[in-house]
């Protein structure tokens, strides 16, 4: 209940007043310093009032390429000039509002704007500070013919009227496993695993939670399942509960998806209206209802145990593991944690067969995947791809290929978590077997624009396939963007555990000597100890993952490191 | 369907635990075996280990758990054996490999990773990638450590420094950032430096699950993570009750004894602590059913200090987190402040100063010390005894005593975090061991130790304290009918603990036992119309729980007492030891000794009429709010007038030339309407400042008016536990010198401090200072009730509250 109460004290007065606070604790009955810990701990809280024009311009990958932080600058100028004591107009930086497809993105009094020239922005913010009311953005929410949804746009929920008639988990299990579904979060784990790991668990009730917290830098593809198939992704909810035998289902949703929210919250009406899902479904005796839980901030909610520590009303930060979240999941009992686009893809599989998904797959690969495509690419944005779709087939055909006559230099193909893979990979720095099996005898280099986007092989070449695909042109510096990725990981850290907490800040504060020429050869050691020190000692993965970007530059730009070096 | 955490009990060594079925299937099963750093080691299942309750706790088997049994030292910061792990610090990480399967990756947390049949598990002694993580992870922690910090100056065991040195860290060659984070030195006990601190969450387990005072949590996220207190409120003003868990818990300097950091002026006159090995400890009998692996993790919490003849041990009024156990030698314990109270005189020396003040007059008062034979005040106290956190009470006449080996004093400064009641020198040269309250509170709780310490008081002890006790005063005109009394009750008494906040008895249980209290404060209360209402704070020297063994007595009977019922309800407040005296011994010891009976049921007829009082104000003045803030029981308020005050602050000025420049009375407060209730004394219903006085000088008159005791020591703790500022304390100048603390070279005079409250220093008029002095008759003092009819009669509506919220306690 706390961070309910905190969600509605902050929407009546725009923070957290202390004696609202105290309220709280008594009415809740709960100390202090619980409230405390968890209000404190989110972004979406503030415990102090906000200014009149709170303007937050994001600072991550995409939006850092495209120019954020001189818009950050002349935002900050312009709020100089509106004066005020306090000020009227504060400009701050935040993370990734999922709107790099239109970087840079900015947001006005907790109104996201994307794709808006510097001129619009600063009528915005005029506009706010003579308190006028901020006009909202409004996005598509038409189908778009994908293969994902077989029913166009017009929901029928046929799969939960199969399963109702028929009682076939087994076979939605067996269909899962021929499509070999894989987790679309980042972490690929077969899903057919997971189901059938929370079915056999014994415990009750059971939950399953759709993941819809998406909030890695270049990510952004569930927001357009959300919005356009909120249908999808709850008939994919309904059948994991029917399956496991759960009870109820939440769709942890970032607080900054506000039309996507409301979108989903609509669907989830329709729904049980038809009796889709609530109680008693299509008069069957079975029941499984459904609820949005909005999450209040941060990255870090997006891992899964984090995610469940915040439905609890403690601060989201990562669980030790053992127990995992199939046997003790949401308030200790057996959950299935998903991705929105693999419950979204469940469905079709289920309507379709698993082998409809697996022969999706091109150059070998197995099934299909939504990529979000953005930085120097002339058409950024969410793509329906086959996996094993080469780099050059996506960047050149599908994203319209390269912006600005610049030539490709980079790709991220996982967000920052993967680190950046250069256009061409010198042979001595491939591992053994995929040289064997890619590589021309003699080459003296892999062109990456021959690489198949699929888990398998990216990960043989030594990286990691996510849903973020981030595209970085010959004008980019590589140590600016991997301080830029690293200092992501700083701020959206929880703090729980050492290597993460302490490793990500020194690492900034090394990385920034570097950029400005501060750091002597002999210093560089360090940075290569602490990354694999993060590596292997951090709870979750974002400190593991966190050094990655600067690990990938060390090894794969050495000439980009060098230029930075001090020259003393 | 059977959930696998469906909670079942089972009988571990005699105790009932609850635990989840899959914890308790585990129970059963035969042991499994893996390997540690190439040392084979057989464990079960589940290990059970004690919480510093001394409940047992079950818990699947760790490889830490497993590695100490095979005895491979993995270290450790956030992990305590006796906590449950939250493996944040990863400096227990470990390799894990398998007989049968690949290894693991990544390193697993030792405090944490349950153990498993098969695994080969590889500690920093043996696998160089463990070590050199090890290592990075420490030389993290330094680089924003301040080094070395508070506790490793004062005692050079902070746990992260000893780990780097241990380790051979040399130089940390990360950016070095030890100096970001805010100190709080709010708290008059505890320092708290957040550079030091690692956030390895041992106080928040601490304070929230070992001690359940839910005050410490963690605050912001990544980098900016920090523990707070409250809502990061400054330690001092949130709702710590300073019972020091968190200092006792904190591996490094960030939560420390205050004297650590700001070491007093005494602390050149102690001699240097020496360490004191376990060994050691282990063959005194008072430690030695003490588990070894308890004073291993408390190594430095006992410490041996000699003293030489005329050294001062600790000095009434000071702050301690320590008890003292005298190894060797003989020890004086007394007070040295002055026996006096303070007294407010008209001046009339010739050639006193007058204060011409704009509206002409007001005569000077000059504020002196005087015994209470010299001015006895209405309802002085006659008590010929004070008592001291010490085994012995200090008699009025001659406050001193001796005591010998093997006598423990400071216990209730120990546990409870009062200031030092007495000071104590060594009259003799003499070896004292210094306890930390850890290890005292398992002293009071070990059987052997316990039993140690009971005789003690038995034989030693009991005699003293039942002299001092002054219902059973009676008895001592015959020194032989005295010693028959207590003979008779030696053995007899029950000697109990109590641990703060347990309920000893609640209103409307069955009495059947009579209490004296040795240590603490009890809190007694009456369930009335309003709620629960606080009758009485007690503590050292007084008694209760007479009025329900004697409700048969036709004088109580009369007065409609419940017969054979509990009237009240008692808790304990903080840590108490309690003398309990049975039914039947009690009977016994009336019958006996008329005397006794006929002083007791004089008090509990006192008390009960006390009681009646209180219930007939609480119906009568049903007012929540007014009555939450004490007003409705004020006799009285200075209460100005806003509309007719100019706030030129005469009022003010008045107090304090009338009480040597101290002023007893500030000019905010409470706000009624148009009225401004400024801040002085309201004889509130619960007089919270009576909680902690360690000699008991500050008491209630019938009148509930507060009245201070000549034995005052001036520590300042009542003035501290005032929710509404209204004790002041007052220095006077005594022939005493002392060095000063920032210049040793030089000589300071000594101020002997007297709490001090409004004495309604009845002026021209009949008036006090303050009234008679408000140029624009704005100031008037009047009754609680008083105060009510004029807000009501000026609004015709009902009163409401503005400004401070509802005092806690």
């Amino acid at each position: 209940m706390i961070v309910q109460a905190l969600h509605e004290i902050q929407h009546r007065f725009h923070y957290l007043p202390a004696e609202e606070l105290h309220a709280l604790s008594q009415r809740l009955r709960v100390p202090l310093h619980r409230i405390h810990e968890v209000a404190s701990f989110y972004p979406l809280y503030r415990l102090q009032p906000p200014s009149q024009v709170d303007v937050k311009v994001c600072r991550d990958m995409a939006c850092h390429l495209r120019g954020a932080e001189q818009l950050r600058a002349a935002l900050t100028a312009q709020g100089n000039e509106l004066g005020g004591a306090p000020a009227r107009v504060v400009v701050s930086g935040v993370s990734c509002l999922g709107q790099c497809d239109y970087a840079p993105a900015v947001s006005i009094n907790d109104n996201v704007y994307r794709g808006k020239t510097e001129a619009q922005l600063r009528d915005l913010v005029k506009l706010a500070a003579a308190n006028e009311p901020l006009p909202h953005q409004h996005a598509d929410r038409s189908p778009l013919g994908w293969k994902i949804d077989p029913y166009n746009g017009q929901p029928r929920y046929d799969a939960v009227r199969r399963f109702v008639e028929k009682r076939d988990a087994d076979g939605i299990i067996n269909a899962l496993k021929v499509a070999d579904l894989r987790g679309m979060g980042g972490a690929g784990f077969r899903t057919h695993l997971k189901w059938s790991a929370v079915r056999g668990t014994p415990g009750a009730p059971k939950y399953v939670v759709c993941n819809a917290d998406e909030s890695e830098p270049g990510t952004f593809k569930d927001r357009e399942l959300l919005r356009r198939t909120p249908y999808l992704v709850l008939e994919g909810m309904i059948l994991a509960g029917l399956v496991t035998g759960a009870a109820k289902g939440y769709v942890y949703c970032r607080h900054e998806y506000e039309e996507e929210i409301e979108v989903v919250t609509e669907a989830i009406v329709k729904a049980t209206a038809k009796g889709f899902c609530g109680e008693n479904i299509l008069g069957s005796g079975l029941s499984f209802s459904l609820e949005v839980f909005v999450s209040p901030g941060g990255y870090i909610q997006g891992e899964e145990t984090a995610l469940l520590e915040a439905m609890e009303d403690r601060r989201g930060e990562p669980r030790n593991k053992p127990p995992f979240p199939t046997t003790g999941g949401l308030f200790g009992k057996p959950t299935v944690i998903n991705n929105v686009e693999t419950l979204a893809w469940a469905t079709g599989i289920v309507l379709n067969g698993g082998e409809w998904y697996r022969d999706q797959g091109i150059n070998g690969a197995f099934g299909m995947r939504f990529v979000s495509i953005s930085g120097d690419v002339k058409a950024p944005g969410v793509y329906e791809v086959p996996f094993g779709q080469t780099v050059r087939d996506l960047v050149f055909n599908t994203a319209g290929g390269m912006r600005d006559g610049q030539r490709l230099k980079a790709i991220a193909p996982s967000g920052p978590s993967g680190g950046f893979i250069p256009a061409r990979i010198k042979r001595e720095l491939l591992p053994e077997k995929f040289v064997k099996e890619r590589l021309a005898p003699g080459a003296a280099d892999y062109d990456v624009l021959d690489l198949p986007l699929d888990l398998n092989t990216v990960g043989a070449m030594g990286g990691m396939l996510g849903a973020a695909f981030v595209v970085y042109g010959d004008r980019a510096d590589m140590v600016d963007n991997a301080l830029n990725c690293v200092e992501f990981y700083r701020n959206e850290s929880c703090g729980k555990c050492v290597p993460c907490r302490i490793g990500s800040e020194k690492l900034v504060e090394i990385l920034i000597d570097l950029r400005a020429g501060r750091l002597r050869r002999q210093e560089l050691g360090v940075i290569s100890e602490l990354a694999d020190v993060m590596g292997i000692t951090s709870i979750c993965g974002l400190g593991q993952v966190a050094a990655n970007p600067i690990a990938s530059v060390l090894k794969y730009f050495p000439e980009e490191v060098e230029k930075h070096l001090s020259r003393q | 369907m059977s959930s696998p955490d469906d909670l079942v009990q089972a009988d571990i060594d005699g105790q009932i635990v609850t635990m989840p079925r899959s914890m308790s299937d585990l129970l059963g099963q035969p042991p499994i075996t893996l390997t540690i750093d190439g040392k084979k080691v057989e464990v079960p299942r589940v290990s059970v280990t004690q919480d510093p309750k001394g409940k047992a706790v079950p818990r699947l088997t760790t490889l830490y758990d497993a590695a100490l049994k095979v005895g491979v030292q993995i270290p450790i910061l956030c992990h305590r054996e006796y906590m449950n792990p939250v493996a944040v610090c990863r400096v227990c990480s470990v390799h894990v490999g398998y007989e049968n399967r690949p290894a693991e990756w990544r390193l697993a947390p030792a405090c944490y990773r349950p153990a498993e049949a098969g695994m080969v598990v590889a500690t920093h002694q043996t696998n160089s990638r463990v070590l050199s993580s090890v290592k990075m992870l420490t030389e993290l922690l330094m680089a924003d450590h301040p080094t070395p910090c508070a506790k490793h100056k004062a005692h050079g065991d902070c746990e992260l420094e000893v780990l780097a040195g241990q380790l051979g860290l040399q130089q940390v060659r990360l950016p070095r950032a030890p100096e970001r984070r805010p100190r709080d030195d709010s708290s008059l006990v505890i320092a708290v430096d957040h550079n030091a601190c690692i956030l390895c969450d041992r106080c928040v387990r601490g304070c929230n699950d070992i001690r359940d005072n839910q005050v410490i949590g963690r605050m912001n996220k990544g980098y900016q993570a920090r523990i707070a207190f409250d809502l990061d409120t400054p330690m001092g003003d949130s709702s710590c009750v300073a019972c020091g868990e968190c200092m006792v818990s904190c591996p490094t300097g960030a939560l420390v004894n205050r004297s650590f950091v700001r070491p007093d002026p005494w602390e050149k006159e102690k001699p240097a602590p020496g360490p004191v090995s376990v060994e050691e400890l282990s063959r005194n009998p008072l430690f030695a059913d003490v588990a070894k692996p308890f004073l291993h993790w408390n190594e430095g919490a006992v410490v041996r200090r000699h003293f030489k003849k005329g050294d001062i041990i600790c000095r009434e009024g000071d702050y301690g987190s320590t008890a003292f156990y005298i190894e060797k030698g003989k020890v004086s314990i007394y007070l040295s402040a002055p026996f006096k109270h303070v007294k407010g005189q008209k001046n009339r020396r010739a050639g006193a100063k007058v204060n011409w003040g704009p509206l002409g007059l007001i005569r000077r008062f000059t504020s002196t010390l005087v015994r209470r034979d010299e001015d006895d005040r209405e309802e002085e106290s006659k008590s010929r005894y004070i008592h001291i956190d010490g085994p012995v009470p200090l008699r009025y006449d001659n406050p001193v005593a001796t005591l010998d080996e093997g006598e423990i004093f400071g216990e209730m400064t120990c546990m409870s975090s009062y200031p030092r009641s007495a000071t104590v020198r060594a009259e003799e040269d003499c070896t004292v061991l210094e306890i930390l309250r850890n290890v005292l509170y398992i002293l009071q709780r070990g059987k052997a130790s316990r039993a140690i310490l009971d005789e003690r008081y038995r034989k030693r002890s009991i005699e003293n304290h039942l002299r001092s006790v002054p219902i059973f005063a009676s008895l001592l005109t015959e020194e032989a009918q005295f010693q028959e009394f207590v003979n008779y009750l030696r053995d007899r008494v029950e000697l109990v603990r109590i641990n703060p906040g347990d309920v000893i008895f609640r209103q409307g249980d069955p009495a059947n036992a009579f209490y004296l209290i040795r240590i603490g404060f009890v809190k007694v209360s009456q369930k009335q119309p309003g709620g629960e209402s606080v009758l009485a704070y007690l503590g050292p020297g007084k008694f209760f729980g007479e009025i329900g063994l004697m409700s048969n007595f036709p004088e109580l009977r009369a007065k409609n007492a419940p017969p054979g019922l509990r009237t009240a309800t008692c808790a304990a407040l903080d840590h108490v030891d309690l003398v309990r005296i049975k039914e039947e011994d009690f009977r016994h010891v009336l019958d006996k000794f008329p005397g006794v009976r006929e002083h007791l049921l004089k008090i509990a007829l006192e008390r009960l009429e006390e009681d009646k009082h209180t219930r007939q104000r609480v119906e009568k003045e049903s007012l929540g709010d007014f009555l939450g803030q004490g007003l409705m029981n004020a006799q009285s308020l200075l209460v100005l007038d806003l509309e007719r005050c100019t706030r030129c602050d005469e009022c003010t000025k008045a107090c304090a030339d009338a009480h040597d420049g101290v002023t007893r009375l500030i000019r905010e407060g409470l706000r009624f309407d148009k009225f401004l209730v400024t801040t002085s004394c309201r004889s509130c219903l619960d007089p919270y400042c009576m909680v902690g006085c360690p000699v008991g000088s500050i008491r209630r008159r019938n009148s509930r008016e507060i009245i201070i005791e000549d034995w005052c020591i001036g520590c300042g703790k009542c003035a501290d536990n005032c929710p509404y500022g209204n004790i002041n304390m007052h220095p006077f100048p005594t022939d005493k010198k002392a060095p000063d603390p920032a210049n040793p070279e030089r000589m300071i005079p000594v101020v002997q401090q007297k709490a001090t409250t409004c004495d309604l220093c009845a002026e021209l008029d009949g008036q006090p200072s303050c009234v008679y002095a408000c140029p624009h008759d704005a100031a008037f003092r009047m009754t609680g009730e008083d105060l009510l009819n004029k807000v009501q009669r000026h609004r015709h509506g009902p009163v409401t509250v503005e400004g401070e919220t509802r005092p806690q306690g």
